[in-house]
């Protein structure tokens, strides 16, 4: 049945869901986490026993693969009164054909519960909500099949209103002993009365209005506020709805959702032929993104749509027998104005690839424009014979980052679908590809209004590290104590062993579905956990960054996640190097990646078929034991939470300073002269050339310094070297007496500004803690003070980003440090920190593709000229910055300035390792010394 | 020399009536031909000559620019990308009439025709949608598209490590003023005869050649004017203001090597790209005793003819070691300095050498190589501001660069470092052993040494 796929239209635009984006639901969590711990132990057989057929299964698709996401009760509700006109969750005729297609195909591979489950089913053992499938049988087969019909509905705005309520059919065990539960009292809390049900006689007119007569206390109907008396419901999730097929209609709630109701309003004009307004199409497409969004899609799209911006897949084969109009272009979005235009200059880009390749021997990688007076940067990919094409605002993503975003999301692409070809070239692809670009670009372009966050300053801090976190080739790792990180360890191991119950082989003494290779753990976002190889953790990572999965789990607590989908791990997929026996060889297997979400936890699972397991055929959906087994690992974990969170709020890492604590400080010269600061500084600081302390605290001072007086002194104030004193600050040497005697010198300095900030009761001693950790004990002390990063007195870090590249992970100051420090220009000066960051990493990059070009000719052994002409390699750039607070009234002081580095520094022995600091000027750091404070130690 | 590795062409974009057009005429710089207009007089005593002293001097003028208004191109195929592989089929000379492309210059020998027209196609179809293509880039290569006053296209192809857009587009300015320079705005907007154009343009060939190498002057790429500080700058300056007011003109400057040792306030008041070229125009013309040399401004005064003659005055010979090192023997400079670029963003002068501690790596073409890169860098990335527009809105962004660094990698060590202070940039480059943090420490205190100066 239902052979024909009306939903999609004639576009090959499904109108409806995308297929990754099944079903958004809500879960009731009954019990705390209390309750959930105590069933800890029994839990994956319990949950399968009792539980029976997971609710997730009806959303699995047709090809296997499962987007599902529940959020937790209180998250769902807080989302309520902001998205009036969403609709969560639709009785989808895609989920209920797909659903009898799956149990089809999957018949054989079935796990044993799912039978189970079907068995129990069929002799009526199931509680009420299992019979959905029944229920669907004797009425029409999808209830939404009536929408194509009602197409031509008319839509009066005024007339009609849409209120999104929650709707927890749960409730009904409860009360499941009565007879016949009205629903629509029961779940929605509307009483309506027919004419007929004084009669009991259980027989309904047909197609009755169903007038709001009554609002049952503390219903849904009532919490929402916007249901009257006198209402007329006229839809459910756009399906009509009369006295007739109400309960019918209810009873299709397979589990706690939002549902949207359509009312007719009670003063409106009142017709004969009421239809439900229809829904845009589309409007099911942006699911994820309206949640992550928040309510404000109407105002965040046109604003997105007037920017040109644009993905094209093109073809470079052309036949030139057929002159279709565009037969050139496989692919590309968004479909709006400012984006027409560039997709109608795609000859250019066509000629440039074609032309510069033949010219210069190298492929074409970007190109900049300028369309209505904005200049656009378009990335250029070619595979093949096809060309990826990404263009976006140069105001809005500079060159570099765009370089790194078309090579990201083709990464992505390749992890979902195998290849650039596979993903762009089949039709049933193109809502996914839809909804992943939406997603990109929403990412791109509006990267502030993206994440919903719970505090504005985490939501500031993400936007502006955007720029340069999301395309580094790793991962966010969070730094544990040893003990934490063993109890993880051992947790996922055990996962990852695969030896006990269902999942051992003797179990049900067949072979395994799967072996697991590998696990990684995410917490809140953060790495916590890995056992997967590095590429495969950063694949994984990117795909959840795609799909916004990591700031979900940081900012909400989820009710239930789960994903399923094939993937090509590139790792695992590639040729082998050389046919050698002895080297071991990837199985020719399939593999699947398997996520399960539970509250702020993410656990991702690497699955492999073939190999020593059975062999994957078709398009296996989730097995319901691997599901159970991720979500009992998960439930095992929930003791962990609170060591987590106390982590994230006091990482290990090093501590930070805030820019305002610097800034607050009032300057102590009096000087008027002294309108720049680095004259002042050197004015200052030649004023110490007479006190008998060498101040060295200040580098600028440099060539000033007190010292010994040199023959050549007289010719000028700049001499070469510094006698003694460069050798030992040289940045190969650290000897400690230096160090040590910076201290001591710097202590009157800090004494000053320690005073200073003192006055300020309410900041935080900003220069031994970083926060303020009063209850610390003098053991704790020590240990902070041990990974104070900036040398000197004062602790004169700000931020800092440090990427290992072999295990593909990087460390930065959590959300929660950050929270902490707060301050005006310390934002500012985060989000230009990343900025900054980006171009001195454009920088490296260049360096590594030398590199590796270099290593290249050495193996070819032709060695040819070096040349020293280009600014490669590059191993350390930092740039010098000023700021002054923004809003500065004071028209007779001028304001204070605050200057600080931004270094990026680059290793490429013993292992390729990126470091990036911010700190403030008054010291003299050194880069190496940081890198080698911040890296040790630094492993999963 | 890498040199070789910039390709440069200019492309006319109006079809040539008739004409059939070639490609590649000889390249070698043809003495400057003189039969149009009135000369530029060069007088130079026997003495001078040798010693390569020039002066030159101007007649005021006033400012008059020429823009003309878009054409439109029709005609042209919708989708370019089957069409360029007819080009290439084609032999060079027989297909100038596809995109009605004439090239105004030799095309380098390694491009062929088909290329340029493509190259000048491509932009031309954009320009025709309303799109204005400014660059590509591949993997080792980038190309620049410039229009001037919807007449004259010029694109630059490099391949030269450390190519930049900014660069290549800021010689595609420098090559059109030349062009302007020699021939006239006029000349240049209204073609009537490409075949005459290409012929008269023959003359800037060796002007717009000094852009395309490695000269020692970067004027070119920072829009500076290269100077040098004499030893006893104010007696110079008395006495070329004598000599200007002598003989009537506002316009007098005395270069050296292409370097500017002095000039009245009239020539400082010369609009940006001439108060470059024309130094640069003197420095490449073959050492002759005197000249004239007619020459359009091609901000100033793109119509009119400059009228130039020089004689020469007295002591300057001790100028001339200067050339290369620019500052004036026994300035301090530390002994770390290989090289040293200044910038006056205001007055728009810089002062430019890689001569000191020559027994140093690298050699000095290297270093005016790698400043050259990082001036391009530094620009780009973190001064964006640089010298074309100054600091009005000092404050608006929160945040503002200061200085830069740039440590090379194993095998080189070299240091770059750029401090900006007020309206004065310096870039410095300073060999291996100079320890990092104090970077900044010693640009400041050479700013502070060299701020008298300029």
């Amino acid at each position: 049945m239902m052979s024909d796929p009306a939903w999609r239209d004639s576009r090959g635009r499904s109108a409806e869901l995308p297929g990754d984006l099944s079903s958004l639901e809500e879960e009731e969590e009954e019990g705390d986490s209390n309750a959930g711990a105590s069933s800890l132990g029994s839990c994956s057989s319990a949950s399968s026993d009792t539980d029976l057929e997971p609710e997730w299964l009806d959303s699995v698709q047709r090809n296997g693969e499962l987007f599902y996401l529940e959020l937790s009760e209180d998250e769902e509700e807080s989302l309520l009164p902001e998205t009036q006109t969403v609709n969560h969750v639709r009785f989808s005729e895609k989920e209920v054909i797909i659903e009898e297609d799956d149990s089809r195909e999957r018949k054989k591979y079935e796990p044993k519960l799912k039978r189970f489950t079907k068995i129990l089913k069929s002799k009526r053992l199931l509680p009420k909500r299992y019979h959905k499938k029944s229920s669907n049988n004797n009425g029409p087969v999808s209830i939404l099949k009536h929408q194509s019909d009602q197409k031509t509905g008319v839509t009066v705005q005024q007339r009609y209103k849409d209120v999104t309520v929650y709707i927890n059919p749960r409730k009904l065990t409860a009360i499941k002993a009565r007879e016949q539960p009205k629903l629509l009292e029961v779940l929605v809390g509307i009483v309506h009365q027919t004419k007929w049900s004084w009669k009991r006689s259980g027989k309904q007119a047909d197609g009755e209005r169903l007038v709001v007569h009554g609002l049952s206390p503390g219903g849904s109907a009532m919490k929402s506020g916007q249901v009257l008396i006198g209402d007329v419901l006229v839809a459910v999730n756009d399906v009509d709805v009369t006295s007739e097929n109400i309960e019918r209609v209810l009873s299709c709630i397979p589990g706690p959702m939002q549902v949207k109701l359509t009312f007719e309003n009670a003063y409106a004009v009142k017709k004969e032929t009421i239809q439900p307004k229809k829904k845009k199409a589309q409007s099911s497409t942006n699911d994820l993104v309206k949640l992550l969004c928040g309510s404000e899609t109407e105002g965040i799209q046109p604003s997105i749509l007037g920017t040109p911006h644009i993905i094209m897949y093109l073809t470079l084969q052309l036949q030139s027998e057929v002159s279709k109009e565009e037969q050139e272009i496989l692919y590309h979005y968004p479909v709006s104005e400012a984006s027409q235009k560039l997709k109608s200059v795609r000859g250019i880009f066509l000629t440039l690839c074609d032309m510069l390749e033949s010219v210069t021997g190298t492929q074409v990688t970007s190109s900049s424009l300028h369309l209505n007076g904005k200049q656009i940067h378009v990335a250029f990919l070619k595979e093949s014979d096809k060309l990826l094409l990404i263009g976006l605002p140069a105001e809005e993503i500079p060159l570099p980052q765009l370089r790194n975003m078309i090579e990201d999301a083709a990464q992505t692409l390749k992890f979902m679908y195998g290849s650039l070809d596979s993903a762009f070239c089949q039709v049933e692809n193109t809502p996914r590809l839809d909804h992943f670009f939406s997603l990109f670009f929403e990412r791109a372009l509006q990267p502030d209004k993206l994440h919903l966050s719970a505090s504005p300053s985490a939501q500031q801090y993400d936007a502006a590290s955007a720029v340069l976190l999301d395309s580094l080739p790793a991962v966010r790792w969070l730094t544990l104590p040893q003990e934490l990180k063993v109890e993880l360890d051992t947790v996922l191991s055990d996962l990852e062993a695969a030896d006990f119950e269902e999942l051992s082989e003797d179990y049900y003494d067949m072979r395994r579905l799967y072996t697991i290779l590998g696990s990684s753990l995410f917490y809140k976002g953060y790495l916590v956990c890995s056992h997967l190889p590095k590429d495969d953790v950063v694949e994984i990572a990117a795909y959840c960054r795609h799909y916004c999965l990591l700031p979900l789990a940081a900012k909400q607590r989820i009710g239930q996640l789960i994903i399923w989908r094939e993937v090509f791990p590139s790792h695992h997929l590639q040729p082998p190097a050389d046919a050698d026996a002895e080297v071991f060889q990837e199985p020719e297997g399939r593999y699947f990646l398997l996520i399960v979400g539970l509250r702020h936890y993410m656990l991702c699972v690497l699955l492999e078929a073939g190999g020593c397991t059975s062999k994957a055929i078709g398009n296996p959906g989730p097995d319901c034991i691997y599901v159970d087994q991720a979500r009992a690992t998960l439930h095992q974990l929930e003791g962990v939470d609170f060591r987590l969170e106390e982590q994230l709020a006091s990482s290990l890492g090093p501590c930070l300073s805030c820019a305002d604590w610097f800034l607050a400080a009032p300057r102590e010269k009096t000087d008027s002269l002294t309108t720049s600061p680095i004259l002042s500084r050197l004015q200052g600081s030649t004023k110490t050339v007479t006190s008998p302390t060498c101040r060295r605290t200040f580098f600028s001072d440099y060539s000033f310094k007190a010292r010994k007086p040199s023959p050549s002194r007289s010719s000028g104030g700049c001499e070469p070297g510094e006698g003694g004193e460069s050798v030992g600050t040289s940045p190969h040497t650290t000897p400690d007496a230096v160090r040590k005697q910076r201290e001591s010198d710097g202590a009157e300095d800090s004494v000053a500004l320690l005073k200073l900030t003192r006055k300020k009761s309410t900041l935080p001693n900003p220069f031994h803690l970083g926060n303020s950790k009063k209850e610390l004990s003098e053991k704790e002390l020590e240990v902070y003070n041990t990974m104070k990063l900036t040398s000197g007195p004062d602790n004169t870090l700000f931020h800092y980003v440090a990427l290992e590249t072999v295990q593909g992970i990087f460390i930065t100051p959590t959300h929660e440090e950050v929270a902490q420090l707060g301050g005006s220009v310390h934002t500012q000066l985060i989000k230009n920190f990343h900025q900054c960051c980006l171009s001195i990493r454009a920088i490296f990059q260049q360096t590594l593709k030398e590199e590796k070009k270099k290593t290249l000719r050495a193996a070819e052994h032709s060695e040819s000229a070096e040349s020293v002409a280009a600014l490669t390699p590059v191993k350390e750039h930092g740039v010098l910055f000023e700021c002054s607070p923004e809003n500065w009234t004071d028209q007779k002081k001028a304001p204070p300035v605050m200057a600080y580095w931004v270094v990026g520094r680059l290793f490429l022995h013993p292992k390729p390792q990126e470091l990036y600091v911010c700190f403030h000027d008054s010291v003299t750091e050194i880069a190496i010394e940081m890198a080698f404070k911040l890296f040790f130690g630094l492993t999963l | 020399m890498r040199g070789q590795e910039v390709r440069f062409i200019c492309c006319a974009s109006q079809p040539p009536a008739g004409s059939p057009c070639s490609a590649g005429a000889a390249a070698a710089a043809p003495p400057p031909v003189n039969r149009w207009g009135t000369g530029l007089l060069h007088l130079n005593k026997k003495g001078f000559e040798k010693l390569g002293l020039r002066v030159s001097q101007g007649v005021e003028a006033g400012g008059l620019l020429l823009i003309r208004g878009t054409t439109a191109k029709p005609g042209f195929p919708k989708n370019l990308g089957g069409t360029w592989k007819r080009l290439q089929s084609g032999t060079p000379g027989s297909q100038g009439g596809v995109f009605g492309v004439t090239t105004v210059f030799p095309t380098p020998a390694q491009l062929p025709f088909s290329v340029v027209g493509s190259l000048n196609g491509v932009h031309m179809f954009a320009q025709n949608l309303d799109v204005q293509l400014n660059s590509a880039r591949t993997e080792d290569t980038t190309v620049v598209w410039k229009s001037f006053h919807d007449s004259i296209t010029l694109i630059a192809v490099s391949s030269e490590e450390g190519a930049s857009e900014l660069s290549l587009g800021r010689m595609l300015h420098m090559v059109f003023g030349a062009m302007v320079l020699i021939v006239g705005l006029e000349e240049l907007t209204n073609i009537r005869n490409v075949e005459r154009l290409k012929k008269e343009l023959r003359a800037s060939y060796c002007l717009i050649d000094s852009f395309l190498g490695s000269s020692e002057l970067i004027g070119d790429l920072t829009q500076c004017v290269d100077s040098v500080i004499p030893p006893e700058g104010s007696l110079m300056q008395e006495t070329l203001s004598g000599f200007a007011e002598a003989t009537g003109t506002a316009f007098v400057s005395l270069l050296v090597s292409g370097r500017v040792v002095a000039a009245t306030e009239g020539w400082w008041r010369l609009g940006m790209p001439e108060a470059v070229l024309l130094p640069w125009l003197v420095g490449s013309l073959p050492p002759q005793a005197a000249r004239d040399y007619p020459v359009y401004l091609p901000h100033g005064s793109p119509k009119l003819l400059e009228r130039w003659w020089q004689p020469l005055l007295e002591p300057l010979r001790a100028c001339l070691p200067l050339g290369p090192r620019v500052l004036p023997e026994g300035f301090p400079l530390h002994g770390d300095i290989l090289g040293l670029l200044l910038l006056h963003l205001e007055l728009r002068r810089c002062l430019f050498t890689v001569e000191p501690s020559p027994d140093k790596e690298p050699s000095p073409g290297q270093r005016r190589r790698l400043l050259r890169n990082f001036y391009a860098l530094v620009v780009t990335t973190h001064f964006p501001a640089g010298p074309a527009e100054k600091e009005e809105d000092a404050g608006s962004p929160a945040q503002r660069p200061r200085a830069c660094y740039l440590v090379l990698g194993p095998g080189m060590g070299w240091r770059l470092v750029a401090l900006q202070l007020g309206l004065r940039l310096l870039l410095l480059m300073l060999s291996p052993q100079s320890p990092t943090h104090g970077l900044r420490g010693l640009a400041t205190h050479t700013l502070q040494a060299l701020t008298p100066f300029l």
